[in-house]
């Protein structure tokens, strides 16, 4: 047996845990009870993190389509076609014909050697991943507002924050290490205040709760900033010396009314007064908010940091802004630079500059056109400019949140897909690169609190799969690259030189301790667990500026409802991790085993009032369009709401006339339908 | 008496001589900070086996029931199939067990041998299984925050259940023995005769490390009390569902928690293993029957499951003992601060208080 430290790779929490083998396989896990992260704690999915490496489905040969069909090829046949391939497609239609996207899981190193294959090699800013539509509003408010796109403090000082406020997201469910923290903070006194559309379980646990109307966030922070603006609560020495922006900030705070907005969110104004009081009169507040897969539009996360500012609640022990990411790299492969419009390290493509620092770094000229998202991918390949994708380890056709995936795919020239198992995504491909799991390689994640840790090789890969990033770097040289790098941790050590803030994060520096926080660099090697905290006067920070918002929907007495399309929640059963382990698959296979034809969210005392049942077929009836669904009657939902689970996909087609996203909220009415 | 002493320096020795009797033998090691756990001594580890640490957090239960086993394989081909059961016969000695999961591997037995049905892959692990118990000694090293079995009767010193039992007295170690099979160990010449001093010795360090643990007070009587005339309050679970988060840690750690569910999984072509793996209580699929319904859909429901199983009275006459052994795992692991001891005190105040017998505290 042995036993080694490694991090979990489920969520953005990290968490540090044990993994025991025998001979060569994993037997068991096991929480590290000294990681400053976890502290003893992991979650069913860490739990059970290791059963995927186990699992008999694994691909364990490069697949090439030959005839219509998937056959086992050899690497060399696999890496020549691809090159082969993508030189044909570039030369045909130029190299915004090709775009690379990935998961939100893949290491740092993939993530890195991706993007540059993308920009260095190919000359395309299309690089995207899964998760990019909702995280960017996050990344560009922060950069703007606080210079920083990351959460500012470390999980464990919300130990010891004596006010927590937690937006929108159901932490319980996504990243239960924090959810727990929160939880054990109230029972030491802290108060917790929950806002949001959905009564989650540590909205179950809050001291405040303030269930608004889905839509209205940023008002409510308004008036909330409002109400600390009008008691004299803002914390003006903290302001004069380290903000700007603060005349126009106030400016618009006094198109707020406490009553207004009240009235609008449909949450009492006493709460909310109460709320801003409670977070502006703490001696250190948190704000915990998702920038994944629930994350908000870019007005409430401004709301949201503006109070902050206002409060001067940053850069304090326990005090600051968590922007939390619920996939274990989503933090990562930001920072590497998997985005359309900014290169490793955060810097814009469009600007002279910023290429020009990493041209000089990769001796390549750079292309200066924002790429596409993987929204506009999927949506309509670009406008049909794209014909060949890369996927690493990324199953759009079955979790991607907009578009058809399958059928932007079906009209690639080229898929390349490389991943664990033959996913949806992979049954598609013209060519499938069978990667290593966990636990079968050493590289790297960065945790939501800018943790960059080492994922530890405990077992041996089969003969027949390699690193993904390897894979790449193959790649790379079929079209003339020379990249060589011997292992991923030379791979670290180019990003150390790209990207300014994991200049130190060798990896012998991160096998010490539990990993780095970045900024991590030459004059702080231990990392920087929290932002902020040397207390310079220097102004840094900036106030947005918000008019306030229109309601963002008008519901009449023929449309009664308010139709949310949710991003997640219920999203995790798709995953491979969950697929691929008894215990998971089951528990999270549940909900589609009791209601098979996928549900929708009623309010327990609406369903009351129209005469549903659980389990009973409603009709949901807008402007534009009707659908037939499932109830699932839950008094999580707010009265007046009915949530749409993002994989119910036929609603919104049904309802919108289209499958497409960014409609947030539609007005129905529900009428239960004839049995 | 069956009892020895042995030197200090020698006390590695038992762990040679029990390798050379042809055990495998598991042993305690420190990792980071205050992380440890049990692994196989070799000769190249064998220095770094440590005595006096935080007990292990991911128990020894795994010996004799790993989190998954596998039970048997089909295997078909040439027009036959056969079945093969997959038993684990391989000697195993854990060398450092602590008493409180002394007691756990205890409690297994009666759940898994000690009635009309005996659990074939359980035996053939536990018949192999050699256990020298360290006594618990060192204040600062071995006895956590959250350690409680003074309150659970199953420590600081185990009584029965184990063959050796070693308990530090400073410059030497008291061995003492519990079953044949450790007593005949005793003709080795490492052990030699323990004086009327010894004893004496040995019963003043016992007493003395019963008043060095910090959460010496649990309510135990009473909340068995409770739970078994089901006088707990419907808020009282509810709270304590609302702080659970079902990820399954409390029973995963718990040196006396069976439960297991049974899978069959594709290993290769015309290959199916079938395994069992530890189930928990917490997880809602654990009690949904297949035509869909949930006796226990409610977090609550499930929470009132586990500390029922643990504490009523029906159970305790059964196995002997409450389902507890007072290791502190499950508080350790816990999210939401409901393992046993925060339970218990949260059931004995809200029921009291419920019931009038004191003001809340």
């Amino acid at each position: 047996m042995a036993h080694r430290l490694t991090t979990c790779t489920f969520c953005g929490v990290g968490c540090g845990l044990y993994l025991e083998t025998a001979g060569n396989r994993v037997v068991g896990v096991y929480p590290s009870m000294s990681h400053p992260t976890n502290e003893g704690r992991i979650c069913v999915r860490g739990w059970h993190v290791h059963e995927v490496a186990n699992s008999p489905d694994r691909l364990r040969s490069p697949l090439l389509r030959s005839n219509g069909r998937l056959v086992e090829a050899t690497w060399e046949e696999a890496l020549a076609f691809i090159a082969a391939r993508m030189r044909e497609i570039r030369a045909r239609h130029g190299p915004d014909a090709i775009a690379f996207l990935n998961s939100p899981r893949c290491s740092n190193e993939e993530a890195y050697l991706m993007q540059k294959l993308a920009r260095a090699v190919i000359g395309t800013n299309n690089v995207d991943h899964g998760a990019g539509v909702y995280c960017n509003n996050s990344i560009n408010v922060l950069l703007a507002m606080i210079g920083v796109p990351a959460t500012t403090n470390s999980v464990g000082e919300l130990a010891g924050s004596d006010v927590i406020v937690v937006d929108g997201m159901d932490i319980a469910r996504q990243m239960p290490t924090i959810a727990g923290i929160v939880i054990r903070s109230r029972l030491r006194g802290a108060k917790v205040v929950a806002i949001g559309t959905r009564r989650h379980l540590v909205a179950e646990n809050a001291d405040l709760f303030l269930q608004l109307r889905p839509g209205t966030e940023a008002l409510l922070y308004g008036a909330m900033a409002k109400v600390i603006v009008d008691r004299g609560l803002a914390n003006l020495p903290f302001i004069r010396a380290r903000c700007h922006g603060y005349e126009e900030f106030l400016a618009r705070v006094h198109d707020y009314d406490l009553a207004g907005a009240a009235d609008a969110c449909g949450v009492p104004a006493q709460l909310i007064e109460s709320a801003a009081l409670t977070y502006a009169r703490a001696r250190s507040a948190a704000l915990l908010y998702s920038t994944g897969i629930e994350s908000r539009e870019s007005e409430p996360v401004e709301a949201i940091v503006n109070l902050a500012l206002l409060t001067g609640q940053i850069g304090r022990p326990g005090a600051g802004i968590y922007a939390l990411t619920e996939h274990n790299n989503l933090q990562g492969v930001c920072d590497m630079g998997v985005l359309p419009d900014r290169l490793p390290g955060y810097r814009p493509v469009a600007s002279d500059a910023a290429r020009a620092q990493v041209e000089a770094a990769w001796k390549a000229p750079l292309p200066a056109r924002p790429g596409l998202t993987a929204h506009a991918m999927f949506a309509d390949r670009g406008g049909g400019r794209v014909r060949a994708a890369w996927l690493c380890r990324y199953d759009p056709v079955s979790t991607a949140f907009s578009g058809d995936a399958s059928s932007a795919l079906q009209q690639c020239e080229l898929v390349v897909a490389q991943h664990l198992f033959l996913t949806e995504t992979a049954k598609q491909a013209h060519v499938v690169l069978p990667t290593t799991a966990f636990g079968e390689e050493r590289v790297t994640f960065t945790n939501t609190e800018r943790r960059i840790q080492l994922a530890e090789q405990v077992v041996q890969p089969d003969p027949g799969v390699s690193p993904a990033w390897w894979q790449l770097m193959m790649v790379a040289r079929a079209l003339g690259a020379d990249w060589r790098y011997g292992s991923a941790a030379e791979v670290m050590g180019e990003i150390g030189s790209v990207v300014p803030f994991y200049e130190a994060a060798t990896y012998d520096n991160l096998s010490r301790d539990y990993g780095r926080q970045w900024p991590c660099t030459h004059d702080h090697p231990l990392g920087t667990p929290r932002l902020f905290a040397d207390g310079q006067a220097a102004a840094r920070f900036r106030f947005a500026a918000i008019a306030r918002p229109r309601p963002a929907v008008a519901l009449c007495a023929e449309y009664p409802f308010a139709l949310v399309f949710g991003h997640s929640l219920y999203y995790w059963h798709q995953n491979v991790l969950i697929q691929h382990s008894e215990t998971l698959r089951r528990e999270y296979r549940i909900l589609l085993l009791d209601y098979p034809d996928g549900f929708v969210d009623l309010n327990a005392d609406d369903a009351r009032e129209l005469g549903v049942r659980d389990g009973d077929r409603i009709r949901l009836r807008a402007a534009g369009g009707a659908a037939g669904v499932t109830a699932r009657v839950t008094p999580e939902v707010r009265r007046g709401t009915v949530y749409v689970p993002h994989f119910v996909r036929q609603v919104q087609r049904q309802i919108l006339g289209t499958a497409e996203g960014g409609v947030a909220l539609v007005p129905v009415r529900v009428e239960k339908e004839a049995a | 008496m069956r009892a020895r002493i042995v030197e200090r320096a020698d006390v590695l020795g038992i762990v040679d001589l029990l390798r050379g009797r042809g055990y495998e033998v598991i042993a305690p090691f420190a990792g980071r900070q205050r992380d440890t756990f049990f692994d196989t001594v070799t000769d190249e580890n064998r220095a770094r086996i440590r005595l006096h640490l935080p007990n292990p957090y991911y128990p020894p239960k795994r010996f004799v029931f790993p989190p998954i086993e596998r039970l048997l394989t089909f295997t078909s081909g040439h027009g036959a199939t056969r079945i093969e059961a997959a038993h684990d016969e391989s000697k195993r000695a854990i060398f450092g067990i602590r008493s409180c999961d002394v007691a756990g591997i205890h409690h297994l037995d009666r759940f898994y041998l000690g009635r009309d049905y005996r659990d074939a892959y359980y035996d053939s692990r536990r018949r192999n299984l050699f256990l020298v118990n360290v006594v618990c000694t060192d204040p600062e090293r071995d006895i956590g925050a959250e350690c409680f079995c003074v309150c659970s009767d199953t420590g600081p010193a185990a009584r029965d259940h184990f063959d050796l039992q070693l308990m530090d007295l400073g410059d030497e170690y008291m061995a003492v023995a519990g079953t044949p099979s450790g007593e005949a160990m005793f003709s080795e010449p490492i052990f030699r005769t323990a004086t009327p001093g010894h004893v004496a010795r040995r019963a003043a360090v016992l007493a003395d490390v019963r008043t060095r643990f910090k959460s010496n007070t649990s309510w135990f009587p009473a909340t068995v009390r409770y739970v078994t005339q089901d006088r707990i309050l419907e808020k009282t679970w509810e709270e304590i569902g609302r702080r659970c988060l079902e990820c399954g840690g409390c029973t995963y750690v718990c040196p006396a928690c069976t439960c297991f569910t049974v899978s069959d999984r594709e290993t290769g072509p015309g290959e199916v293993e079938r395994v069992r793996i530890w189930d928990s209580c917490a997880l809602s699929g654990f009690t949904r029957m297949a035509g869909g319904f949930n006796p226990r859909r409610a977090v609550h429901d499930r929470r009132n499951r586990r500390f029922f199983r643990k504490l009523a009275h029906y159970f305790i006459q059964r196995e002997l003992s409450m389902a507890c052994v007072g290791c502190g795992r499950c508080t350790a692991v816990c999210h939401g601060d409901v393992g046993m001891p925060s339970v218990v005190e949260l059931i004995r105040r809200e029921t009291a208080a419920a019931e009038h017998h004191e003001p809340a505290a």
